[in-house]
């Protein structure tokens, strides 16, 4: 244990994900020998993008404002809406080519980390699918077995709503995130989707 | 497979052993605690298996250091390929071949294939369950990559199920429900591949460890292999209905291939139970013999052969009978005192001292 603001640090920086103690204290003593210029411009950083950014009303995809620039671009196919798990699956379908609408649900169900489908944007998804007219829900979590079973889950509250549920092709790497798939691969997946059977 | 030379740098005791091995028989002598078994150990793992000594990592490496190196020339079908392991403290252990980097140390087995016979084999028959079912799937894991695949999401499903159940503090809403669904068929899924590949293996070795058996033992005892697998009969998926209320209240699920066991009846009774010490040794002899035969014939590939002070723990008669069952393949075996079975012809003889291998 070190002293007040030093210990303070090492606390906040631990629960950041992927960050244990010994990770903690290392990027702390980093802070530390940091010219104060530096240190300040990191804090703004943080200030800054939590004051201007939030999430999409609609999506739940980070947005500067109310909705998200893919939300209100006009161009839009809103007859396939693509659910993934998180802001960086949007950037990697959007290279693969997917222009339709996006639903992010901020994580994958996962009992491990606490994280059942009240913490996932789940109900959002619900409420807009009456609302926008859509033909096509495709799920697009990772190739994993949290992303699996969430896209099992997806599917099965669908199924009153009648519509036609899809799960992207498992060409993706096995275990893998949907983020390390190249654009042709992710491409090649979203074409060769099939109907999902709950 | 032929392993042709082996490093060991800051590995337990050996800080920098480097060796060339015979390509059929190598003998190392030393007294206990000199870094023999250290030796077994390091070139079983370059199959990418676990310490057959249930080690961990932090206990792998020398004290004082950071890191150990294990790195091995290996021949396959006339192919070289270098096997390089990186032990390190605290997480970040990697291994490659030939430069790549493989993604989990299973995958080293598809370039090094070993069966290790030591003696604590007896725990074979007289351990828990545990052992048993590894030694099941660790056979599977070393001819299937797929295997492994479904064997670590099996893992992952089961932990993540748990989880669902703990976090019930014993009381079935409609939200558990939903997701429990959900978890019942992802696990079902591999549980049926896992089941399904585990009771193949055991009808397809039975016969093979009764040979075995016969012939190390020197008797004609009948010996009889099943999966005790209750699921099975009527499915996973009802097996988890049937206990659900149980695993709520206990939080924990109760049904499974993690619950498994392989049953070994020696003239139909548990040898875990009713065989004596001599019977339970050549049991363990025999199936270890099986798997060898078992992955070459799969393979392709003829494993090395570690035995680590084997012949010390049985009688004339089970060690010459044992030496005319063992397959034509690479062989290392230790002993601390040098006198082998007749009909082992060591081609190198090597001596440990204090951790340094020197060849006599
Ligand atoms: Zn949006």
């Amino acid at each position: 244990m070190y002293d007040g603001p030093v210990q303070d640090v090492i606390d906040e920086l631990g629960r950041l994900p992927g960050i244990g103690p010994k990770s903690a204290q290392r990027i702390a003593f980093h802070l530390l020998k940091l010219p104060k210029t530096e240190a300040q411009r990191l804090a703004a950083a943080i200030i800054e993008v939590k004051e201007r950014i939030g999430f999409c009303d609609r999506c739940c995809n980070i947005s500067e404002n109310e909705l998200c620039v893919t939300c209100t671009d006009p161009q839009r196919q809103t007859g396939a809406l693509c659910v993934v798990e998180e802001p960086k699956d949007v950037i990697a379908l959007e290279k693969a080519g997917f222009r339709g609408t996006y639903h992010v649900l901020q994580g994958a169900l996962n009992p491990m980390e606490g994280i059942g489908p009240e913490q996932l944007r789940i109900r959002e998804l619900l409420a807009r699918i009456p609302e926008e007219e859509v033909d096509e829900l495709i799920l697009c979590t990772n190739p994993n077995i949290e992303g699996e079973a969430t896209a099992m889950y997806l599917a099965r509250q669908m199924q009153p709503l009648g519509l036609k549920v899809t799960r992207i092709a498992s060409g993706l790497p096995v275990g893998g995130d949907l983020e390390y798939a190249d654009e042709l691969t992710l491409g090649r997946a979203l074409e060769g989707r099939r109907e999902l059977q709950p | 497979m032929i392993v042709k030379r082996l490093w060991l740098t800051d590995f337990r005791n050996h800080l920098t052993t480097e060796i060339g091995l015979d390509h059929k028989v190598t003998l190392i002598i030393g007294l206990n605690g000199h870094g023999k078994t250290n030796f077994v150990e390091g070139l079983a793992l370059l199959s990418g298996a676990r310490s057959f000594r249930g080690a961990k990592v932090d206990a792998l490496v020398a004290s004082g250091k950071s890191s150990a190196y294990i790195r091995a020339e290996v021949e396959q079908n006339g192919r070289s390929s270098l096997v390089e392991l990186e032990l390190a403290i605290g997480g970040q252990s990697r291994a490659q071949v030939n430069k790549q980097r493989v993604k989990t140390f299973r995958d080293l087995g598809d370039t090094v294939r070993v069966v290790v016979f030591s003696p604590d084999d007896l725990d074979l028959i007289k351990g828990s369950p545990l052992i048993r079912r590894s030694l099941l799937d660790d056979a599977l894991a070393s001819i299937s990559s797929q295997f492994r695949a479904v064997r670590t999401d099996y893992d992952r499903i089961l932990r993540q199920r748990n989880n669902l159940l703990k976090q019930a503090r014993g009381r079935l809403t409609s939200d558990l429900e939903a997701s429990l669904v959900i978890w019942n068929q992802q696990l079902v899924k591999v549980a049926d591949e896992i089941g399904d590949q585990r009771s193949r293996f055991v009808s397809h070795i039975e016969p093979v460890v009764a040979d075995f058996y016969r012939r190390v033992a020197g008797t004609d005892d009948e010996v009889s292999l099943t999966l005790d697998a209750s699921w099975l009969e009527e499915g996973l998926a009802k097996s988890l209905l049937s206990v659900q209320d149980e695993e709520i209240r206990r939080g924990v699920t109760l049904v499974g291939p993690h619950r498994d066991d392989l049953v070994v009846l020696l003239d139909q009774l548990h040898s875990r139970t009713h065989a004596s010490q001599g019977e339970q040794r050549s049991l363990a002899l025999a199936l270890r013999l099986s798997i060898h035969a078992y992955v070459a014939q799969v393979s392709g590939d003829n494993p090395l052969v570690l035995l680590d002070d084997v012949f010390s723990e049985l009688d004339e008669g089970r060690a010459r009978r044992l030496v005319e069952c063992l397959p034509d393949a690479q062989i290392v075996l230790t002993s601390a005192t040098g006198t082998v079975p007749q009909g082992v012809q060591p081609g190198l003889t090597l001596e440990i001292f204090e951790g340094e291998v020197n060849g006599i």
